[in-house]
């Protein structure tokens, strides 16, 4: 039994070296990113500009991205996508962990789009999220996978566990295709769901933080035919924004509530201390061990 | 009841964890709610990162050591599922490792068997090496470690303890206990330790026991700290331990040391979980912690422990297990998983416990279980359904705590205290002359 004991002790001991051995030459596995200079998102220009994500610098970003350069800007005559409208904007389950469901209809002009030789276009949708909120990037990246979105991308502070006060805002910049055979209908609707989780709230006398969601902000960018990838791009910026027909969306979270603070700091010390002394006492005087002292051997 | 040996029993466990794997895949793949453990995908996406020459670090969350990315780069490489065959043999050699400490302490086969089946079946236990969590190495290499004690192999002993801690810190508190364990009394260089017969616990005038209580008296342990089996121990152990920080502080700098080591240390997550200080710590979280609120906190900790090992040092699998569900139940965080720490280890005292199944042990089960179900109902209510419940969640963990305290009161009452080691006798040493 021993000897069996000390060959499958020798086994596991060459099996972890040679693992490691693996892992230090150091095999090449893994997805490579294509890095072409297209910028894929509209975001990662913004965060090359800006420290972090504040409404003053957005709002500014929004102001110049047509003429930015990344992409071509279309004369001011055509004006393919003429307003967006949201149609529909509330929050999916209960608890700590919702769906963000948004509706977006954007009204087309077809004859400005005829005049423009496109490839294909996507929709990019950009989601300033609340302070109290955050997407998880992972689950992000599965559902992009399973084809739910084209592209999704998680910006600004994304670390998942640190309580609200103390994270920055983060967005979510989320790409889908757009069929090229839609621009012949006079409008085109896209809807969205968006996992969310609610972060630990700042505390709140009255048990509660709501949360508002504002409206997402929308692009549409397209690729032209016959030019490569990385080059031809043309923004349509859909100016025109009517007025949302619905509520904004609310999201209510339980918050800790600072009337308890010190009831709850004095009683959790206290059962601390009980807790203490109870095992204390049980190994002194309960058990059946001789006490510590030696006496002369009888 | 039919007669099985222990390598039916270990194969039965291996073909019921392979089908849940297998059931584990599936699942995955085909529902909405993962089988899988997240910290499994945060492990192998860091293997991943770790293959392709990378730090492990640069994935979120990851707050191990690199030593377990490297265990799975199999994963990128293999099967992704490879993490997860991996921490059920560890699971498996669990159970081995129980049957061969209780047979070097002489315990009868059957209830060797009924002590390994607490492990091997405990529902907690199967599924927590199929979901892909890493604590089954953990217990394993705890229990190789008592194995090479009992055995008398200190400097493997002091290898595995630590690259244990490296690993874990959590077992830094069974430095103590070892180390008073490794008493000049009980151990010589040249032969093995002499070990304390099971059929001799409920034998209070047997020689050797009240030998050891005449010896074993306050200033004995401070009078042999210097004992070369103690010095090695610490020296060895310290050294492996320095040297996987400082080798892998070198390949990856302060985010390694930030993660793996650090943030342990000073962790205050505000989120809900067991612990009882969950809901001070959120409610606190705006302003620092001073000093003194840490000291406290850490004060009943630092009591409890001391006692337990002062107490019970030389019945090492007993302190260990008192150890363990002390310093779960009294820590800042408790999840789920640390609860395998102490499942682990209470397969090795069951045989000398005086409580019987009815209706002690069921009422033990039952206060904990209950006590866990009562927290994880008012928690259920405050994530899925969003309702304010802190305080009643609160309560809950202290309700928690509480049942913790009554098992292991229970436990220390109806325990026959059986130090592992027996003093060696002079006419021993003679014989090892002779052999010599």
């Amino acid at each position: 039994m021993g000897s069996r004991e000390d060959v499958r002790l020798w086994l596991c001991r060459i099996v972890a070296i040679v693992m490691m051995v693996f892992a230090a030459v150091g095999i090449e596995v893994g997805r490579s990113e294509t890095n072409s200079g297209f910028k894929k998102y509209l975001m990662t220009s913004y965060f090359e500009k800006y420290e972090s994500l504040v409404d003053s610098n957005f709002q500014d970003f929004l102001g110049h991205v047509l003429h930015s350069g990344l992409c071509e800007v279309l004369p001011d005559n055509l004006r393919p996508v003429s307003k967006h409208s949201v149609l529909q904007r509330h929050l999916i389950g209960e608890g700590s962990h919702r769906h963000l469901s948004s509706s977006i209809r954007f009204d087309i002009d077809p004859k400005s789009i005829a005049q423009l030789p496109i490839n294909y276009c996507e929709v990019l949708v950009v989601e300033r999220l609340p302070a109290g909120v955050f997407a998880d990037p992972f689950e992000l990246q599965h559902l992009q996978q399973r084809g739910v979105f084209t592209d999704i991308a998680v910006f600004g502070d994304t670390n998942l566990e640190l309580p609200s006060f103390r994270s920055n805002q983060s967005a979510v910049e989320i790409h889908m295709n757009v069929d090229p055979n839609i621009f012949q209908e006079k409008a085109l609707e896209i809807k969205l769901q968006l996992p969310l989780h609610a972060r630990y709230q700042p505390l709140d006398e009255s048990g509660y933080s709501r949360i508002k969601f504002s409206d997402p902000d929308l692009f549409m960018r397209c690729c032209i035919k016959g030019k490569l990838q990385n080059q031809s791009c043309l923004f349509i910026s859909t100016t025109d924004h009517a007025e949302s027909k619905t509520e904004a969306a609310v999201w209510r979270i339980p918050s800790g509530i600072k009337a308890h603070s010190e009831i709850v700091s004095v009683v959790t010390f206290i059962s601390a201390i009980l807790s203490t002394l109870a095992i204390v006492w049980a190994s002194i005087f309960c058990s059946d061990i001789k006490p510590g002292k030696s006496s002369k051997q009888s | 009841m039919i007669t099985t040996n222990i390598r039916s029993l270990l194969r039965f466990s291996a073909l019921l964890r392979v089908v849940l794997i297998i059931y584990g895949e599936w699942q995955d793949s085909h529902m909405e709610v993962r089988y899988t453990d997240v910290d499994y995908l945060v492990f192998s996406d860091a293997a991943s990162l770790v293959a392709s020459g990378q730090s492990p670090y640069q994935r979120t969350t990851y707050r191990y050591s690199p030593l377990l990315a490297f265990l799975l780069v199999p994963n990128s490489i293999i099967h992704h599922s490879w993490g997860k065959f991996l921490f059920s043999a560890s699971d498996l050699l669990v159970g081995y490792f129980i049957h061969s400490i209780l047979k070097l302490r002489k315990v009868p086969e059957d209830l060797c068997k009924y002590s390994v089946m607490v492990w091997l079946f405990n529902p907690f236990t199967f599924t927590i090496g199929t979901r892909g969590n890493c604590e089954p190495i953990v217990c394993a290499m705890i229990l190789w470690i008592i194995i090479c004690l009992m055995k008398g192999n200190v400097l493997q002993a002091a290898f595995w303890y630590g690259l244990v801690v490296h690993f874990r810190i959590y077992p830094i508190i069974y430095a103590l206990p070892v180390i008073l364990v490794l008493d000049p009394l009980f151990f010589q260089s040249g032969f093995k330790p002499k070990l304390l017969n099971w059929r001799l616990r409920q034998d209070k005038n047997a020689q050797s026991y009240s030998k050891m209580a005449d010896q074993y008296g306050l200033w004995t342990p401070v009078k042999t700290i210097f004992a070369k089996e103690r010095i090695v121990f610490a020296l060895v152990s310290g050294a492996v331990f320095l040297s996987c920080t400082a080798l892998f502080f070198y390949f990856y700098r302060w985010e390694f040391l930030h993660e793996a080591l650090l943030y342990h240390l000073t962790r205050t997550d505000p989120r809900h979980n067991f612990s009882i200080y969950f809901y001070h710590i959120y409610l606190q979280h705006e302003c620092e912690f001073s000093v003194v609120e840490k000291l406290i906190s850490f004060l009943p900790q630092f009591v409890v422990q001391m006692v337990l090992i002062f107490r019970f040092g030389q019945d090492l699998p007993f302190c260990f297990f008192l150890q363990t569900v002390a310093f779960v139940a009294f820590n800042k965080v408790i999840t789920a998983q640390y609860f395998v720490w102490f499942f682990c280890l209470l397969p090795l005292i069951l045989p000398w416990t005086k409580m019987k199944l009815k209706w002690e042990g069921f009422i033990c089960i039952l206060v904990w279980m209950g006590a866990q179900t009562h927290w994880l109902l008012w928690g259920y209510l405050l994530e899925f359904k969003g309702k304010n419940v802190f305080l009643k969640l609160w309560l809950a963990s202290l309700v928690f705590l509480a049942a913790n305290t009554f098992i292991l009161v229970m436990i220390i009452r109806r325990h026959n205290y059986s130090p592992v080691f027996e003093q060696l006798e002079a006419a021993t040493l003679k014989n090892v002359v002779k052999l010599q």
